[in-house]
């Protein structure tokens, strides 16, 4: 058996949960946690956390040099800096408007990138 | 342009005075004219790229650039006048704006006027770090135009002084693009911003936070070469013995947000020493009749949602105001008491309802707060981080006696 340790966000109190995890993964006990959600969030950010990536890609014919985007929905955590050397490699061309997608199934997680403003040329 | 008979005039056009503008004309404002430095709508929205907008005002996860983009589309559609890249160089007492673009200098006097112009950024000079005057010490809203604006790399290595939500996004930011963040240093004993922020921001990129520790000195001629940080004792003084040399390019301060009122003290608006912002009632009215506040230049917020909500009380105001209806009745004081550091607003005219926030003055736990006799509740952890919001109705505001002048808002131990 194993322990992690997981803050949890869901409100400013942040508890400073303490789990206890079976040899093959499984969350046997939830110490720490101080509400029914904050135990539900902590065990989901153990078995599998995921993050929102914002970021900006290069641009190509257009007067601002930058577009800002986003993933769709979460990517898993370990994925963000896989995902950033795929957006560096990325150009945005315009005309494009804000939601319509980048690039699809950044780094094979099935999420794709999106425009967060519009693009002008 | 014609500047003449203008119901509503807005000054700023970030996510305050989008709101208001919006709102004024939603609330039937004729004429409503949002005036803004920049050559386009959305102020600051725009740099901030992150996430975590709109969660309360439209119930999304949205970033800044998605944020401005659903207030940018609504000042177009309903016919909000824009007058862009104009500088408001006065607003007299008589509510006469004095403004300057590429088409000269005009002047008009809207019936009313809704200031919205935001904060800035502590600097610096304000900290009075000793060292030289080297290259690469910058705010950290400064360094985030840079990067998510312009395309720039600040620096390489980075120490970021401060843990306030903008500096540790900062450093999530300059991570996610290969700079190596050294350390987010913090003179008090407990992270700045949003808990969010710090295991998001901080710990999933293995950032180092110094909790109790400042820089004292900065090193390097032409460009910065590396700061002194050391631990500090209770009364936030340097502890002589703990220095420590940190190598690096370039520092980023995120040490607190001063709201932007050059232009209110000239309007002979009275400001509060503890917001930094105008005293005003519940409809945002300034001391200067016709003139209201909404957003950071009232107060800092931690919530963009907030900023724009609470603009929208001001417009309400402002378009009364215009329209000749006018709050009278008695007037009541709202004082911060115990553990509280400021209440907005400050007074109350007349009746109902009243939309406040308060902000406290040290983390604690097991607190009631309390608005004299009229609200109160329980909170498990009050921090200065995070703001309050009380709404008072209609209804709780007649619960109180005749002849009470002043109600006392205060955090008690709770039993």
């Amino acid at each position: 058996m194993k322990e992690a340790q997981i803050i949890c966000v869901g409100c400013p109190l942040g508890c400073r949960a303490t789990l206890k995890v079976s040899r093959e993964g499984e969350v046997l006990e939830v110490t720490g946690c101080r509400c029914k959600e904050g135990r539900r969030y902590v065990v989901e950010e153990f078995r599998n956390p995921v993050r929102v990536l914002t970021a900006t890609v290069l641009t190509e014919g257009s007067r601002v040099p930058l577009l800002p985007v986003r993933t769709s929905s979460p990517i898993p955590k370990e994925k963000l800096r896989e995902a950033m050397k795929v957006l560096a490699k990325v150009r945005a061309k315009p005309p494009l408007r804000a939601g319509e997608v980048v690039l699809e199934d950044l780094s094979g997680t099935g999420v794709d990138l999106v425009a967060t403003r519009d693009l002008p040329s | 342009m014609r500047l003449q008979g203008v119901d509503v005039a807005v000054i700023g056009a970030g996510p305050a005075g989008m709101a208001a503008a919006i709102r004024a004309k939603e609330a039937g404002a004729q004429r409503v004219l949002l005036v803004e430095r920049q050559e386009e709508l959305g102020g600051l929205l725009h740099q901030c790229i992150h996430n975590g907008f709109g969660l309360l005002y439209f119930g999304e996860d949205l970033t800044g650039p998605e944020y401005a983009k659903r207030f940018i589309d609504r000042v177009y559609d309903l016919g909000v006048e824009t007058l862009l890249e104009t500088t408001v160089l006065e607003i007299s007492p008589e509510r006469e704006i004095k403004v300057i673009n590429k088409g000269g200098l005009q002047s008009f006097r809207p019936k009313a006027v809704v200031l919205a112009m935001g904060c800035r950024e502590r600097t610096r000079d304000q900290l009075g770090i000793p060292g030289g005057r080297p290259a690469g010490i910058f705010t950290a809203g400064t360094a985030q135009r840079l990067v998510n604006v312009e395309g720039l790399l600040p620096g390489r290595r980075v120490v970021i002084l401060g843990s306030g939500d903008v500096g540790m996004i900062m450093a999530r930011r300059l991570s996610l693009e290969g700079a190596r963040v050294e350390a987010v240093v913090e003179i008090l004993p407990y992270v700045g911003g949003l808990i969010r922020n710090e295991v998001q921001c901080l710990h999933d990129f293995d950032i180092p936070l110094l909790l109790e520790h400042t820089v004292t000195e900065v090193h390097g001629e032409r460009r910065l070469e590396g700061v002194t940080v050391a631990k500090v004792d209770s009364h936030r003084r340097p502890i002589p013995g703990t220095e420590v040399q940190m190598e690096c390019d370039t520092l980023l301060l995120s040490v607190g947000l001063i709201p932007e009122n050059e232009l209110s003290r000239r309007a002979g608006v009275e400001l509060d020493p503890l917001t930094g912002g105008p005293i005003v009632d519940q409809w945002r009215e300034t001391t200067v009749p016709g003139v209201f506040a909404g957003g950071n230049v009232l107060h800092v917020h931690d919530l963009v949602d907030n900023c724009s909500w609470e603009a929208e009380l001001a417009a309400e105001g402002a378009v009364r105001f215009a329209k000749g209806e006018r709050t009278e009745g008695r007037e009541i004081c709202l004082r911060p008491g115990r553990n509280v550091r400021y209440v907005v607003p400050q007074r109350i005219r007349g009746e109902g309802p009243v939309t406040l926030f308060l902000r406290v003055r040290e983390m604690e736990e097991g607190v009631r707060v309390r608005v004299g006799d009229l609200w109160q509740k329980r909170f498990r952890v009050v921090k200065p981080s995070e703001q309050i919001k009380v709404e008072l109705s209609h209804k709780d505001l007649r619960r109180l006696p005749d002849g009470v002048a002043e109600i006392r808002v205060e955090c008690e131990v709770a039993g």
